[in-house]
């Protein structure tokens, strides 16, 4: 299985050779994980910026969350690779999000995105490659410690 | 490409891949409990808990690996009698350093579980990882972007 997986990428690069004047191949099962992480990630992206508009206040907390949340979009982006000829599916649409009013309130709910990002990555790892199921799984681990770090009792110790 | 292998080949090559990234676990673990050991004895009130409950859970950790090794019928790799830590311990600052340090080389080989093929397998490293992570996170307040990955490539 493991030799399996490791010669995917291989094989795919093979047939997509004899398959250039045939029907577009379908984009290989990472373009599908990668681009939900990606979604994801954007979607976190949009949930801190609009946070941090409205709560100023957090920005010492949030800015360096967010900035890792750009480190993994730019991670996730590196590697995605769409077969020629594939067909490509329109961006998703920028998300608007709305910043719960109070800065507890926001916190909270950057808190719960956080987890909840972090157990959907951890849902998607069976359909991936070896290395983009460890990418995805550190990942995971970096959101899970954000909402450690965004819970109001962090601090108490 | 050759020839494929037969399929017991690759039954085999998957099994060595398995016991090899759950061994490296496991040493890492035994490393953790020294460590936690080592550490704990420089902590004081809730940080000295925290590296109690940590000590405990990475003995219960160890032993999860050690059944797992033997069930697939290798010998678990053993703890040493001592362990070279990356720097000396000489109070409360060292043995926070050395715990965030201990906790990232641990997501690091759940990393490794991470990579095998069992669908099981990967949920339990990435288990691993995210608790590593976690703890890492508690001990310095902070956590990188990629917990248990180089900081470039990957």
């Amino acid at each position: 299985m493991l030799s399996a997986a490791a010669a995917l990428p291989l094989a795919a690069a093979g047939c997509q050779g004899l398959r250039v004047l045939g029907t577009p191949p379908r984009p290989l099962p990472d373009v599908t994980v990668l681009r939900a992480a990606m979604d994801s990630e954007t979607l976190l992206i949009a949930q801190y910026t609009a946070v941090l508009a409205a709560q100023p206040g957090l920005a010492g907390l949030l800015d360096p969350l967010l900035g890792q949340h750009r480190a993994h979009l730019d991670r996730l982006r590196a590697r995605l690779i769409v077969p020629p000829g594939a067909a490509t599916p329109s961006p998703s649409p920028r998300p608007h999000v709305q910043a719960p009013p109070g800065p507890t309130a926001a916190q909270a709910f950057l808190q719960q995105a956080e987890a909840g990002a972090a157990q959907a990555l951890t849902g998607r790892l069976a359909a991936a490659s070896p290395s983009l199921a460890q990418l995805l799984a550190s990942i995971a681990a970096a959101e899970a410690s954000h909402a450690l770090l965004l819970s109001p009792r962090r601090g108490a110790r | 490409m050759t020839a494929s292998p037969a399929p017991g080949a690759a039954a085999r090559r998957v099994r060595a891949a398995t016991i090899h990234a759950l061994q490296t676990a496991l040493a890492a673990e035994h490393t953790a409990v020294y460590g936690y050991a080592v550490a704990g004895a420089h902590l004081t009130g809730s940080r000295q808990q925290a590296a109690t409950r940590g000590w405990i859970a990475h003995q219960q950790a160890r032993d999860a690996l050690t059944a797992m090794v033997a069930a697939l019928g290798a010998q678990p790799v053993p703890a040493s009698a001592t362990y070279q830590l990356p720097f000396g311990v000489r109070g409360p600052q060292s043995a926070v350093a050395l715990l965030a340090l201990l906790e990232d080389g641990l997501a690091t080989t759940y990393l490794g579980v991470v990579a095998l093929s069992s669908d099981r397998l990967r949920l339990f490293g990435a288990r691993g990882v995210q608790t590593a992570a976690l703890r890492a996170t508690g001990w310095r307040g902070s956590t990188p972007a990629f917990p248990g990955l180089q900081p470039a490539g990957g």
